[in-house]
């Protein structure tokens, strides 16, 4: 199936196809993300086991218990006996979901003995970043091409800029293998941070702080959005994420201190 | 359109007047499947704009602003507009005949209930012309944003709350139908399935509406009359919005797709003429999913920062819910299993429900595992997920039961071959639009965006393409009902061989007054 | 309508009617759903009684400030952090700036993370949803007097009060009173 629409496409748009067919959730490179995504694959192989053995036998129905080759109904209509079985069966299975996600869930939702603190709070159509140990303050817009690029009928191939609605002003720098404590809120109307390599959501409320953590394993550049309806421009407020090893880190923040006495100053 | 011909065909001919004023249960039934249809076509032209500005990246088609008018719209009409009139409408056509009554117990009611839709949907969809637009907070209407709005969120809480009296007015009518004017000798444990679905569903729209109006009536004195049931400022919390609406919303979603089971459960046993299977136990799960409803609607907002004890208790609340799902699901296949099917149209389409409604329930388990739902959440996967509940789930069932009992309603018979037609592209479209969506969704796509980044292309085009294939397959829909209507091919009173049921012992079509005098059921 | 249907009639009416005013006992079910829960972060309402003997325990307190909608103020926190004793009363803190060139008046909302834990944050004196006019330029101080109870869990590891300052000039643009 997948594969004739995969030719049919191909020959209707040859430009379109070059990019990647990303299927799955990403692994991630958090604990946390790392561990929804097991918990994901983990459900989905026991929904998709579920799912052929009901539609196997369906199937099986389909084809052998068919009136036009003369097969006769039986007249069977109840049975407690199998009734209780397939109430059983599928609660336990729900319970051996329910243990991992338990655990996951406990795990997901300690943020203690966390180093830094990561204030985010959502703007339309912004972010702003604090830094609570360190008095580090910014906002985090879309990139300016991506912006130009955005607007309708802006007759800019979207496809020839940088990362499309992916690329921000300032990026958020955070060091890798740290936990790192984030509070979420919101200036004027519900948001949501979110990158998915980092882990899930949490929702940015405006009056309310919410927290999540992370702690990034990997250096790299992670790349997100906002994702809870936020108005007109709710597609149009991306998030980067930048990890650096922690000596950069440190590096980085004494660069953004001492740009900020120099703004003073002036 | 072609209804008034049709009306006057199949009805005697007394002008306009006859359905305004009228209040049999059958012309209020017609009325009801066709104001649905209309909008139907008018949620999905909007559908239909989404998709087109959603074929690539960029913007091509609409502004944003106007893109998220669509996606609020697109929602309110087809679950308001669509699906839950479209149940009402085969509740009135159908209840009766099929408990032995003359009609329904309350039939001015019953127009009343009908008539106050079209007042409603024309005020609703006229805010899309005012200055600034009609809202776009989504269908959820979730506060602060929605209190952001223009001049039409007034207007769009007015006519929510008139469609709400209108359902509940249209449930009080069936549960005071089947309580009180079944046939002697059909106790509750003889009554199809389609009516117990039926009563059920109707006392969760009693329970839920109003709870709704009182959610949007707390969203509009927030707005107007300096209250602050939602706003930070005053003490109140916008969290708590959601929470009102979800202990409506999610009992609504079962609204949506549990007269969808009656049908299926009907229309199976006829085509495997082998009667359903575990009646009692299709009763007792439909009514615990009904209860289940009422203590699991956090989980549409797991990621609003509920303490670890809640999110726990709504995970595990929501996981009980497959279990008389799954009943459910297995009571069918039991139902097919050594029965001796044929696959006419009405039995492809309840085929087809089984197997895309399960798909979508499993993906529903998937969502209710809280860790794994906090990168699911207001992704495409959500829309994959519950457009597969709804499409081939409730609209399925729906236009199943219209090939099913059309020949009953008019007397006369669809072209089967068009139907199977009809029903293969249905379905093979419905997962082109839809399939892919799982998959963009896991990818990191959000929903309500108008735009998006280009990693994400190739599957929102195939959705796109999908949903205008799914689009034209229901113009021939049209098509097949109008040329039903025009052929002369009657039937008898029993349309199909393996039908049950009171309704399949009056005409076709039925007698003004259903039972005239009531039935003797066994 | 016979009399049975009638019956049926007025129960579901008033069945309706119920689930209405449900609606809205939601509200104060939500609220004390959040006491008990500490649901949303929402500080304990109820004044603090005085404990005798302070715990040896200690914790550490972060203070966080927001400004809703972009207001024209300048809103932080005295002291960002502070290491306190379970068990005792402490002070600190808000200074808030109007940084307009009109007078305002403001409010704020509070919220604690962990939610879970804000019930263990007593609140003494709060300026919590008190309405405060702030003249043109002129700076305040807002004192918030606080204690942990001494009955917070174990392994609690830190608490973070924030406070979301909003303007509501507008709102109560009616009522303006001794702004002089």
């Amino acid at each position: 199936m997948k594969i004739i629409i995969f030719v049919l496409l191909s020959t209707l748009m040859p430009a379109v196809v070059v990019a990647d067919w990303e299927t799955n959730m990403p692994r991630g490179v958090t604990p946390t993300s790392i561990a929804a995504y097991d918990l994901h694959m983990l459900i989905f192989y026991i929904t998709v086991v579920i799912g052929i053995l009901v539609f196997g036998v369906m199937l099986y129905s389909i084809i052998h218990h068919r009136k036009s080759k003369g097969y006769q109904a039986a007249t069977f209509h109840e049975s407690t006996k199998v009734e209780i079985i397939w109430t059983v069966i599928p609660f336990l299975i729900l319970i051996g979901m329910a243990i991992p996600a338990t655990k996951t869930l406990i795990m997901m939702e300690d943020t203690r003995n966390s180093e830094i603190t990561l204030k985010v709070t959502g703007y339309q159509w912004m972010w702003k970043y604090e830094y609570l140990e360190d008095d580090i303050a910014f906002f985090s817009k879309i990139d300016k091409d991506s912006n130009k690029a955005r607007r309708l009928n802006s007759s800019i191939d979207v496809n020839k800029v940088e990362h499309y609605l992916r690329n921000v002003d300032n990026p958020v720098v955070l060091p890798t293998n740290t936990k790192i404590r984030i509070l979420l809120t919101a200036s004027d109307v519900l948001h949501a941070w979110w990158v998915p390599e980092l882990g899930g959501k949490k929702d940015a409320i405006p009056g309310y702080i919410n927290e999540m953590w992370i702690d990034i394993k990997e250096p790299g550049i992670y790349r997100g959005q906002c994702a809870e309806l936020c108005g007109k421009d709710h597609a149009f407020m991306p998030i980067v994420v930048k990890a650096v090893p922690k000596s950069e880190y440190h590096k980085w923040v004494s660069i953004q201190k001492d740009n900020r006495i120099a703004t003073k100053e002036n | 359109m072609s209804a008034n011909l049709e009306h006057a065909e199949h009805h005697q001919p007394s002008g306009i007047m006859r359905w305004i004023t009228t209040t049999n249960h059958k012309d209020i039934g017609t009325l009801y499947l066709f104001f649905s249809l209309l909008m139907f076509f008018i949620g999905g032209l909007m559908a239909l704009v989404i998709r087109a500005e959603l074929f690539e990246p960029g913007l091509q088609l609409v502004v944003p602003g106007f893109f998220n008018q669509m996606t609020t719209m697109h929602a309110l009409i087809m679950i308001f507009g669509a699906v839950m009139p479209a149940f009402v409408g085969l509740a009135n056509w159908q209840v009766p005949l099929m408990i032995g009554a003359p009609d329904m117990a309350l039939p001015r009611l019953n127009n009343w209930s009908f008539w106050i839709l079209p007042f409603a949907f024309t005020m609703m969809i006229s805010t899309l012309f005012f200055e600034g637009g009609g809202p776009a907070a989504g269908w959820t209407l979730y506060p602060p944003l929605s209190l952001q709005g223009g001049n039409s969120m007034p207007f769009v809480i007015f006519s929510i709350h008139l469609l709400g009296l209108s359902s509940i007015l249209g449930a009080i009518n069936i549960i005071a139908t089947i309580l009180n004017m079944r046939a002697p000798g059909m106790t509750l444990m003889k009554m199809p399935m389609f009516v117990w679905t039926w009563l059920i569903t109707a006392f969760l729209l009693i329970a839920a509406m109003p709870v709704l109006a009182g959610a949007i009536t707390m969203l509009l004195t927030d707005r107007f009359f300096g209250t602050s049931f939602f706003t930070a400022s005053g003490g109140g919390d916008p969290v708590l919005f959601q929470h009102i609406f979800w202990f409506f919303g999610h009992p609504e979603v079962y609204i949506l797709i549990l007269p969808a089971f009656g049908i299926i459960s009907t229309i199976l046993p006829t085509f495997s003429r082998k009667p359903l299977f575990g009646y009692d136990s299709m009763v007792y799960a439909t009514a615990s999913i009904a209860l289940l409803s009422f203590i699991v609607w956090a989980h549409h907002m797991f990621t609003v920062g509920m303490p670890l004890a809640g999110e726990l208790f709504f995970m595990f609340a929501t996981m009980l819910i497959a279990v008389p799902t799954g009943v459910k699901v297995f009571n069918w296949v039991a139902t097919m299993w050594r029965g001796s099917m044929t696959f006419e149209t009405p039995m492809l389409f309840s085929i087809a429900f089984i197997v895309l409604f399960t798909i979508g329930g499993l993906s529903g388990l998937m969502l209710a595992i809280v860790p794994a739902d906090f990168q699911y959440h207001d992704t495409y996967f959500v829309v994959a997920h519950f457009h597969y509940v709804l499409v081939p789930g409730a609209i399925f069932a729906i236009i199943a039961a219209v090939y099913y009992w059309l020949p009953k309603w008019t007397g006369k018979m669809y072209d089967e071959f068009l139907g199977k037609i009809h029903f293969w592209l249905t379905t093979i479209f419905v997962n082109v639009t839809f399939f892919p969506m799982h998959f963009v969704g896991l990818a990191g796509m959000p929903r309500r965006i108008p735009d998006y980044a280009v990693q994400f292309t190739d599957f929102n085009a195939i959705a796109s393409v999908g949903a205008f294939g799914f689009g034209f397959a229901q113009v021939l829909f049209l098509y097949i009902l109008y040329k039903a209507l025009k052929d002369d091919v009657t039937v008898g009173e029993k349309a199909w061989d393996g039908a049950q049921g009171l309704e399949w012992t009056l005409s076709s079509p039925p007698p003004y007054h259903s039972f005239e005098t009531p039935p003797k059921v066994e | 309508m016979n009399t049975k249907t009638k019956k049926t009639y007025y129960i579901l009416v008033a069945f309706t009617i119920f689930m209405f005013s449900f609606s809205y006992m939601l509200v104060p079910l939500y609220d004390l759903f959040c006491d008990i829960t500490g649901l949303n972060g929402k500080t304990n309402k109820v004044k603090a009684i005085v404990i005798e003997e302070p715990s040896e325990r200690f914790i550490k307190i972060k203070f966080v400030s927001n400004v809703a909608q972009s207001a024209p103020v300048k809103f932080y926190p005295i002291e960002k952090e502070m290491t306190v004793q379970i068990g005792k009363i402490y002070n600190t803190k808000y200074l808030i700036t109007n940084t307009s060139k009109t007078n305002m008046i403001t409010t704020a909302s509070p919220s604690v993370v962990p939610g879970e834990m804000s019930q263990y944050f007593r609140k003494i004196e709060c300026f919590c949803f008190n309405h405060q006019e702030i003249k043109s330029n002129e700076t305040k101080e807002l004192g918030v007097q606080f204690m942990i109870d001494t009955e917070i869990p174990n392994d609690a590891d830190s608490l973070i009060l924030s406070y979301t300052m909003f303007d509501i000039t507008e709102k109560n643009i009616n009522k303006k009173v001794s702004l002089k």
